[in-house]
């Protein structure tokens, strides 16, 4: 062992460190233990894209998501677990490959359900272990993967439907091929950079059949188009040699977006439902001879509505007659296609559906609030209650203790929540605050009681007042009847830093109110670029009309006062103007030339602004190029008000950002959520670490620091609130290497605030085991180091001592390379409990400390690390500091007198098993028995010595009595009752009489029965009896 | 000298090549005190404590090359045995009642399939069948690691077969394992990986172990429930009272 010391300590020697040190670090050293804490919420969940069966066990399910990744279930849609959280969480298919369905699973990223919100993926993933390892396999640019089709008898080869591209050309899409497991593609099918593979299925039949839908499709910023010449379905019969269209029976005209399936039970009958020009022929057709003709069989509402969104057809793969249309509700029908009634109820926006192969009545249906599960064929639903996939546009946060965090999601409402609760945060704890779809929520600034919040386009701004439970619709109205306000879906909503009672919204103008949204006045002209050609909404959809406001554009998207300056306002626009007012709104100038074109394209949207926390005339805006095609990252920073501007990411941060966050107090410290997660700066944006502590590589779509807590609170588009609980580490770690020149020690302590002992109590939580519940923050006291190595040879150990060196409990140290954190409860180490026949379940409890001063002693090989940490009672208390001491040396009386009844029974039993040793003496009766008569009778006065654990349990004992009024005492942190005194003052009293009582047994009984062991044999020794001290030893 | 010798060789080693999953078990095997002096363990007894917030639980847990095993505690003075494994059949506490049950039939065959394990389930691993395949490196406790995928036979995971894999983490410089993770198989928390972390490495007659080990969560809040070795003593004396099963077979 001596040689491994010897040898780790040459190697550590190496490099001596400079003040660059801390940007030399990884990201798992920089940010060590600070774990990312998801609080949800699910009880709203979020869009669910694909649902992947496996195809011989029924209980083994796979599900895709829009934003929040791929989860699993073994148990048949019970409980399930995210298992991508490293990857690109938008998920277009999941393909479990019938070969080896235990081990193997591909996931074709990008969502396919093309709505404006919709992100984008980065390729085609393959686990060879049940989903626990992934590897990317290519297709980097395909942005959105529609189908995956695995050879039933070659897991090598693969046929994958990429439908690409939403917001520009792109010619990687069509059908691809492989042969050699993902190794190398060669793309077989492509019809043009418009049109790309919606839909991609194969006979089971026949491996060389397969059928697959094309769809010419785009959108903008402010306009969607589905449908054109191209779109069309094709079939192969010769293994993607050649494809032919196979449109007889369909409309003529232009297409738009199809569904394609087959009955599994009888893989001749086909179904597709098409988007055409004429509502007449829109809707559902059905073939019998493997889609060389087709009838029109039905243009129900929900057979038509959204193709963009909605088209997938279903069939039961028992019968080839039951089948179901994903859409609003979703539909079903038993007879073929000829008609149809709606699903039971759930959530809308229906977008897939899995039967159970061996009993399909029992079915799963992805929507846009969750999954959901039926036993009955989709008469009745049961939403699976544990999947935290909501979707958030944005958050705010308000200065309550705990504090609540406010947001919007897609398509699910606003919503206020805790950051913390009293048994981890459930879906009773959340709040409605708003309708439609939710996107931004504001507290009153002085009033948490008032709430704010918004959907979609503005068409409503809500005022709600918690208290009085008073709803008001306070959102601007033209102000003259000719006069057209253009807000964004996601309109720029906010609160002011400066004025309480402001509120901010964006059209094309910058609206204020000053009295909560009761009148409202313009600040400013139109500070767009106001481009007609972009506000042409009501003929947006293509073949399907679709103006539901989600594109509307030439508005303004995000506005920041100063924190420094009242007349310092920033507006950013979705068209790519950036404009300043430094006179509260009286004049404004287009700031946008210093950028615009230069680091990033003309019109590129500005998607937040971050006024500097230090600098008045600094500013930082990150702008989002995605719905122009280009998914670059862009961070820019001014720091002349606007005149010129600088980038400030480079190519290691992956994934167009829309968040960006300062810290309060280091003005280099930086945060920035792309799409693919969260990235940290601590040089002022010169380089970035991504942040992967239980991060997914989620998109964050907003993110702030809470002043008090000093928590990152994230708002994600599919997983939900995700929280940094508070990051004050990273600035002692940053300001302790300005100081000191690098921490070039084996063991840097990093200073801590005082920690606060909270009093509270609370009977738990009331959800059952298949409810999500958000984990609370810790409440302990943080013990954090900096380790220049890893700690893997010789020993390391952590004790909390008192001031005077005496110990109070020992710690298991954290041993990685860089910041560690130990949390600790405040407990001592539990009294000694005498030893009965059954546990004594109050003698597990540790008795919390008392505020003041402690020392933490790390011990790491020869070598001792010592800082101190204060604990405190927390401010505001019901007790008072004399409460608290009469009930913490209560407390220590009862500890001790369990010692001491501990050790008491100690002595009894060591002379108990002495007298065991006699038990074949022939003079046993005579000269032991008395003496064990004698003992066990008083023992068992004092501990149980019958009985279990349960029902079976004996009357209470001295140590069972000791024990209960130790757990009544220790819980409550304020003065004992008077009872429970009077308690204490009778059990000492007992303890004393066995004390007493034993006394006079080891005088007679015990001296009798050494004295005979002696005259038995004198050379006998007995090992000694273990000292007080000794036998208490912690 | 030998392992300063050894170990700086694979320094050196560890720099100029890449190194294949068979070379990276092979070193980790002479660094922790050679396969063929681990083949002489017969059996293997540990003395450790688990701190659980303020209370230390003292616990023994010893195991034997013919598949046996024991493990007991220590709880407000009293040792229980808590599990008790003859290698046929075994026996668990019952929490409520004190008494030993006999473990269902699927675990037992479980321990069963993990006699082969002893002391080490790396020895000799190709011989039992088992696989190793080499992931994409990866840093774990701030440490770059290689990353192994082992599959060590098959296990029952509610009446199906499936392999048992293990994913270790060795560290690059010296090839010890320190992070080993699984995926849970079963229960509520299927899927979810679980993580043992390993440190504290000390040397016992020739052979390191590591004396702190850490289970927990792979992603997920908590810290965890740490193990800290007392005492390892290898090849101990098997005692035949343990696995006399007549008392627990009294209904």
């Amino acid at each position: 062992m001596k040689k491994l010391f010897l040898l780790l300590g040459i190697f550590s020697l190496s490099g001596a460190f400079t003040q660059d040190f801390l940007n030399s670090l990884s990201a798992q050293e920089l940010f060590g233990s600070i774990e990312a804490r998801h609080i949800g919420p699910a009880l709203m969940s979020g869009r669910v894209s694909d649902i992947e069966g496996h195809p011989t066990d029924k209980n083994t399910i796979y599900i895709g998501t829009a934003g929040g990744g791929v989860w699993k279930s073994t148990d048949g849609g019970v409980m399930f677990s995210s298992i991508f959280d490293k990857y690109c969480q938008s998920i277009g298919t999941v393909k479990v490959d019938p070969n080896d369905p235990d081990r193997v699973v591909w996931v074709g990223t990008g969502e396919t359900w093309t709505r404006n919100s919709t992100s984008i993926g980065d390729g085609i993933y393959k686990s060879e272990d049940g989903g626990s390892n992934w590897k990317k396999m290519g297709l980097e640019k395909s942005e959105r993967i529609s189908n995956i089709i695995i050879n039933p008898k070659n897991s090598d080869e693969l046929f994958v439907g990429v439908l690409g591209a939403l917001w520009g050309d792109s010619e990687e899409r069509g059908i691809y091929h492989t042969v050699d497991g993902g190794q190398t593609w060669k793309k077989i099918f492509y019809v043009n950079e418009k049109t790309g593979c919606s839909d991609l299925i194969v006979d089971p039949n026949d491996f060389n059949t397969m059928y697959a839908s094309f769809w010419e499709f785009r959108r903008t910023a402010w306009s969607f188009s589905s449908g054109g010449n191209n779109s069309a379905l094709y079939k192969t019969t010769d293994g993607g040699k050649t494809w032919n269209k196979i449109h007889t029976g369909f409309p003529e005209g232009k297409l738009g977006r199809i569904g394609v399936a087959l009955a599994p039970s009888d893989s001749k009958i086909v179904y597709a439902v098409v988007e055409s020009e004429k509502e007449e022929n829109k809707g559902l057709y059905r073939s019998e001879d493997g889609g060389a003709n087709w009838k029109h069989l039905n243009n129900d509402f929900d057979l038509t509505v959204r193709p963009f969104y909605f088209s997938r057809i279903v069939v039961d793969p028992k019968d080839p007659n039951v089948i179901v249309k994903a859409g609003l509700s979703g539909a079903i029908s038993k007879d073929g296609g000829k008609t149809f009634k709606g699903l039971g109820f759930m959530h809308s926006d229906i977008h897939d559906i899995w039967f159970d192969i061996v009993d399909s009545d029992r079915m799963l249906v992805a929507t846009d609030g969750g999954l959901y599960r039926s036993l009955n064929k989709c008469v009745t639903m049961e939403r699976v209650e544990n999947l935290p996939l909501s979707q958030y546009y944005h958050i705010s946060m308000d200065n309550e203790e705990p504090y609540n965090i406010y947001g919007g999601l897609q398509d699910n409402g606003s919503w206020i929540g805790p950051s913390s609760s009293s048994a981890g945060i459930e879906a009773r704890d959340w709040l409605s605050v708003g309708m439609g779809d939710g996107f931004r929520v504001f507290p009153h600034p002085t009033n948490s009681n008032i709430v704010y919040s918004e959907m979609q386009g503005a068409e409503n701004v809500w005022r709600y007042n918690q208290e009085t439970r008073q709803l008001k619709i306070v959102k601007p109205y033209p102000e003259d009847v000719d006069q057209k306000l253009r807000f964004n879906w996601n309109a720029a909503l906010s609160t002011s830093i400066h004025f309480p009672d402001r509120l901010y919204l964006g059209s094309q103008f910058l609206h204020v109110s000053d009295d909560m949204g009761e009148t409202w006045r313009i600040i400013s002209p139109d500070l767009t670029t106001n481009d007609v050609a972009k506000l042409n909404q009501e003929n947006s959809g293509g073949l399907s009309k679709d103006n539901s406001g989600a594109e509307n554009h030439c508005t303004i998207f995000t506005v920041a006062e100063s924190p420094l300056d009242k007349n310092v306002i920033w507006v950013g626009t979705d068209d790519g103007n950036i404009q300043v007012t430094k006179d509260g709104g009286k004049t404004w100038e287009n700031v946008t030339a210093g950028f615009g074109g230069k680091l990033a394209p003309k019109n590129t949207w500005v998607y937040h602004i971050e006024a500097d926390k230090f600098n008045k005339g600094t500013a930082w805006a990150v702008l989002d190029g995605h719905t122009r095609n280009d998914g670059k990252t862009y961070l820019i920073k001014t720091t002349d008000f606007g005149k010129t501007w600088e980038l400030k990411v480079d190519s290691s941060v992956v994934g167009f950002a829309r968040s960006f966050e300062q810290d309060n107090f280091n003005e280099n410290l930086l945060f920035l959520g792309t799409e693919l997660g969260l990235y940290v700066s601590i040089n002022g944006g010169k380089s970035w670490l991504k942040f992967e502590n239980n991060m997914p590589s989620v998109a964050i779509h907003y993110m702030e620091m809470h002043p008090k807590k000093h928590d990152l609170v994230m708002g994600t588009h599919g997983r939900g609130v995700i929280i940094l609980d508070d990051i004050s580490p990273i600035r002692q770690l940053l300001a302790l290497d300005a100081k000191t020149d690098g921490i070039n020690k084996e063991l840097t302590f990093i200073p801590t605030p005082k920690y606060f002992m909270s009093d509270k109590s609370d009977f738990g939580n009331t959800s059952t085991e298949t409810q999500f519940v958000g984990a609370n923050p810790s409440e302990d006291a943080r013990i954090i180091y900096f380790l220049k190595k890893r700690h893997t040879f010789g020993k390391m150990s952590m004790e909390i001592r008192d001031m005077n060196d005496q110990l109070v409990t020992t710690l298991g140290p954290e041993k990685k390379k860089g910041l560690n954190i130990v949390n600790w409860n405040y407990s001592m180490i539990a009294p000694k409990v005498a030893k009965g026949k059954t546990f004594d379940f109050g003698g597990f409890i540790s008795p919390r400390v008392m505020a003041g001063k402690y020392k933490v002693v790390i011990t790491k090989g020869k070598n001792e690390y010592q800082t101190e940490i204060e604990v405190a009672y927390p401010e505001n208390s019901v007790f008072t500091a004399e409460d608290r001491k009469m009930q913490f040396e209560t407390t220590m009386e009862i500890y001790n007198l369990s010692e001491d009844l501990a050790y008491l029974v100690h002595q009894m039993d060591y002379y108990l098993d002495l007298a065991d040793g006699y038990l074949e003496n022939k003079n046993y009766k005579k000269a032991v028995l008395p003496m064990v008569n004698k003992i066990n009778a008083l023992k068992k006065t004092l501990v149980i010595t019958t009985g279990d654990n349960y029902v079976g349990a004996a009357e209470p004992q001295l140590r069972e009595k000791i024990s209960d009024l130790m757990s009544s005492v220790a819980g409550y942190f304020g003065r004992p009752g008077k009872n429970q005194l009077e308690n204490l003052a009778g059990l000492k009293e007992a303890y004393s009489k066995a004390d007493k009582d034993f006394k006079v047994i080891l005088m007679k009984e015990v001296a009798k029965f050494v004295d005979f062991t002696q005259k038995d044999d004198p050379k006998k020794k007995f090992e000694a009896i273990q000292s007080k001290a000794e036998f208490l030893k912690k | 000298m030998k392992t300063l010798v050894v170990l700086s060789g694979i320094f050196m080693a560890c720099f100029a090549y890449s190194q294949t999953a068979d070379e990276i078990v092979a070193n980790y095997l002479e660094n922790i005190g050679g396969a063929e002096n681990w083949k002489k363990v017969t059996s293997q007894k540990m003395q450790a404590s688990v701190n659980v917030q303020g209370m230390k639980l003292p616990v023994v847990m010893v195991s034997f090359a013919n598949g046996k095993s024991y493990s007991s505690f220590t709880l407000q003075g009293k040792t229980m045995v808590q599990q008790v494994f003859d290698g046929e059949k075994g026996y668990e506490m019952n929490f409520m009642t004190q008494k030993m049950e006999e473990i269902d039939a699927e675990s037992v065959e479980n321990l069963k399939r993990n006699k082969d394990d002893f002391p080490l389930p790396f020895l000799d691993y190709k011989e039992k069948g088992y696989t190793v395949e080499k992931l994409e490196d990866e840093t774990v406790e701030g440490v770059d690691c290689f990353k192994i995928k082992f599959i060590s036979g098959k296990k029952l995971n509610e009446g199906k077969e499936i392999d048992d894999v293990t994913y270790y983490y060795f560290d690059k410089e010296n090839f010890i394992p320190i992070v080993v993770e699984t995926t849970i198989s079963m229960g509520p928390m299927a899927g979810k990986t679980a993580q043992t972390v390993f440190s504290d490495y000390d040397e016992v007659d020739g052979l390191y172990f590591p004396f702190s080990i850490k289970e927990k969560l792979k992603d997920g809040e908590g810290q965890g429930q740490t193990v800290t070795m007392e005492k390892i003593e290898i090849n101990v004396e098997e005692d035949p009272a343990l696995f006399d099963f007549t008392e627990y077979e009294k209904k």
